[in-house]
């Protein structure tokens, strides 16, 4: 059992879609998981969250989510959705929030709003941070 | 053999995501075949189980198909 921090800055589809992977593997593994979203990261935490894939592969995203959809991957609220119900912990960095114009209403259910400092501190007692994009 | 769990078709994290769920429902000491198809599981279910504490008893390799047996701690 392991403490594992992720650092999302990024909001395309696979940028989206790569931590609640690694979010859900992990909580399966008994693992407790903490995920801070901060700069284009943050709009993956609100409830309009529908990434697309980056550039012009964007028109792509249909199809890539037909086959993810084949192989037992939901769309992007249902495995996000999962990853709740695994215990993964969800965070929306306070400053870009303003920046990007993200008020907590807009959060999903049960992400929080923290602060770098909190964040740190949570990165510091983990055995691994991994930074996704 | 206490248990089955077909995962085939599922492609990662969905065949460790649904074992680990399967797992709860089962008891201490009890088997669990596991049926998957992902290259991937070949190496992540070795590691699960090893993170996890349950303990791999056994692979059998048929073409694609892997069964693993898992016994439960």
């Amino acid at each position: 059992m392991a403490k594992i921090c992720m650092v999302v800055s990024e909001g395309t589809f696979d940028k989206a879609y790569m931590p609640l992977i690694m979010a859900n593997t992990a909580a399966a593994s008994g693992d407790e998981v903490h995920i801070f979203y901060s700069f284009f990261g943050t709009k993956l935490v609100t409830k309009k969250a529908n990434p697309k894939l980056p550039g012009m592969f964007r028109l792509f995203t249909g199809m890539f989510q037909k086959k993810m959809k084949a192989v037992g991957i939901g769309n992007y609220m249902e495995t996000f959705k999962q990853a709740q119900e695994l215990g993964v912990n969800f965070y929306a960095c306070s400053t870009t929030m303003d920046l990007m114009g993200v008020k907590k209403e807009d959060l999903l259910p049960n992400v929080k709003v923290l602060g770098a400092a909190a964040f740190l501190k949570l990165a510091v007692e983990s055995e691994a941070t991994l930074f996704i994009g | 053999m206490d248990a089955t769990l077909d995962a085939k078709g599922l492609m990662c994290p969905m065949p460790i995501v649904q074992l680990a769920k399967k797992v709860k429902e089962l008891k201490s000491g009890q088997v669990l075949e596991l049926l998957v198809d992902d290259v991937g599981a070949k190496e992540d279910v070795p590691a699960w189980c090893s993170r996890t504490g349950h303990q791999l008893m056994g692979v059998e390799e048929e073409g694609k198909l892997l069964k693993f047996y898992i016994k439960i701690k």
